[in-house]
């Protein structure tokens, strides 16, 4: 099984291999690729720049997608269990998860200015409708008998959202929020390179000034292996969350 | 014998599309504190749909429903129901599973923890409390859906077609423990089934639906001594009227 996992590490040394013989081919100047050791050296001269940047990028996005998930989760019940709020909202949900966040930074720029508050605007939204429509989607998927189970015990709205409707909708919640998470993610690096002057997006667009295509590589692998650590987090959240669905689905995804 | 359940004239009729199905029309009947009565029919008939009006989950469409004295207008407090694909929430052990009714009429934890611990071992439950339902057996998890439903002391039990999904003698030794809980509890049971033999084996009295609309074709009183014996004459004599009685060739049941 162990070794079975190790399988997706292949690819990644397949395209290690590649830039490897393409610096010694010498496919591109040095100072477009970088060998990998200078690349790697980056982590130990520039580490505490790095981090800086990844660390301003991670708090962006949590404090994008809890606003997020405070939003979606309970508008997203609400809109799963009332028939009128699904009529009343539909449409502009619709509409409105169309429009790529990224299009929306000019106008953020112009409204919230240059800073924290258009970018984490920006993950906001983009982490939002993932969020809301997983959550609709869950609430929709809940089994009748068991609605009907509540309402002959005669339980009050609130414990039937509680006990019911917020379990029942948990595991496509979490797949709403992993979507979010990697959303929000995107989200983040670009508006960076455009709203403000720190993160892990304006440490790679502000390398590219200064030609330190090692720092914009180095900035890239952070960006993808964060993507990768927050996905697994998800993951391993949702699992806990969700042990009673152990052996009930086809596969422990 | 006061009356427990009043239906009169009790009709319902379903919008289907364009058109619109009858399901009940003109259903009479009483049944007295106590009593077990069984609503036989094939399916389709309209006596879960019956049920369903009887537990407040639905209004009919003409007549009157009245239980303990009361007409309906919802799911009475005298009522427990039990269904057949047994509705237990799946994020819930065995122990909060039982608790539900309870902690919807608002009872406290720990009374409710005493009540849940009596009927778990009632049912045969017991070291089964903290198993999530997915981890029992059919049979088992009906138990569990007959604790729910006792836990809250209800006058009657609205039983829809709760051995339906078992295999013939889980059925048979779950029947033989209803039958001894209903001669402990003495609450009323209204039991919906397409078994001739399990109405013949259960009830006081057999409701005998014919379909297209529903409605009661006879109103059979059991007389035979219990514990009943399926290979007695009186028996069989009986279940050969009833079989006419539905209109069932051999292809039923």
């Amino acid at each position: 099984m162990r070794l079975q996992r190790a399988l997706g590490l292949l690819p990644l040394a397949l395209l290690l291999l590649a830039w490897h013989l393409a610096v010694q081919a010498k496919v591109y100047p040095p100072v477009l690729l970088p060998p990998i050791a200078k690349v790697l050296a980056v982590f130990v001269d520039d580490l505490p720049t790095v981090v800086d940047h990844a660390l301003s990028s991670i708090g962006r996005v949590i404090a994008g997608i809890s606003c997020s998930f405070a939003v979606a989760v309970p508008l997203g019940l609400m809109i799963g269990r009332y028939r009128w709020l699904d009529l009343l909202t539909d449409w502009s949900i619709q509409i409105f998860r169309s429009v790529p966040p990224i299009s929306l930074i000019p106008l953020a720029i112009l409204f919230l200015g240059i800073g924290d508050k258009p970018a984490i605007s920006l993950i906001f939204l983009s982490g939002l409708w993932p969020l809301l429509i997983n959550t609709i989607f869950g609430v929709r998927g809940i089994e009748r008998t068991l609605i009907k189970v509540a309402r002959a015990a005669r339980a009050a709205e609130f414990l039937v959202m509680k006990d019911i409707i917020l379990p029942a909708a948990l595991p496509a919640i979490f797949t709403g929020l992993r979507l979010a998470v990697g959303a929000g993610w995107l989200t983040v690096v670009t508006a960076e390179m455009i709203a403000v002057k720190s993160g892990l997006g304006y440490m790679i667009l502000n390398a590219q000034l200064t030609f330190r295509s090692d720092l914009i590589i180095a900035g890239i692998i952070v960006i993808g292996a964060i993507g990768l650590l927050a996905d697994q987090l998800v993951r391993l959240a949702r699992s806990y969350v969700c042990r009673w669905q152990e052996g009930l689905t086809a596969s422990p995804e | 014998m006061n009356r427990f359940i009043e239906c009169a004239g009790v009709g319902k009729i379903y919008p289907v599309k364009t058109e619109s199905v009858e399901a009940l029309r003109g259903i009479d009947f009483t049944c007295d504190s106590g009593d077990f009565v069984c609503l036989l029919g094939r399916s389709g008939c309209g006596k879960s749909t019956l049920l369903q009006l009887v537990a407040g989950l639905e209004e009919p469409t003409a007549g009157n429903i009245a239980v303990a004295g009361k007409t309906l207008d919802g799911p009475s407090p005298a009522a427990a129901i039990v269904f057949q694909d047994h509705g237990l929430f799946p994020w819930m052990t065995v122990r909060k599973n039982v608790e539900f009714n309870m902690k919807a009429r608002g009872v406290a934890a720990g009374e409710r923890t005493a009540t849940a611990a009596q009927f778990i071992e009632m049912t045969g439950l017991t070291g089964f409390g903290d198993r999530y339902p997915h981890e029992l057996s059919g049979g088992m998890r009906q138990r569990v859906g007959i604790a729910r439903a006792l836990t809250t002391g209800p006058r009657a039990l609205l039983m829809d077609e709760p051995f339906g999904a078992l295999d013939a003698q889980t059925r048979g030794k779950l029947q033989d423990e209803l039958l001894s809980i209903w001669e402990k509890q003495r609450t009323t049971v209204l039991f919906v089934t397409h078994s001739i033999d399990e109405a013949l084996l259960l009830a006081d009295r057999i409701l005998v639906f014919t379909p297209r609309p529903g409605r009661i074709a006879a109103d059979i009183k059991v007389d035979l001594p219990r514990p009943r014996a399926p290979q007695s004459e009186a028996f069989s004599a009986l279940a050969r009227e009833l079989r006419g009685l539905i209109g069932a060739d051999r292809d039923f049941d």
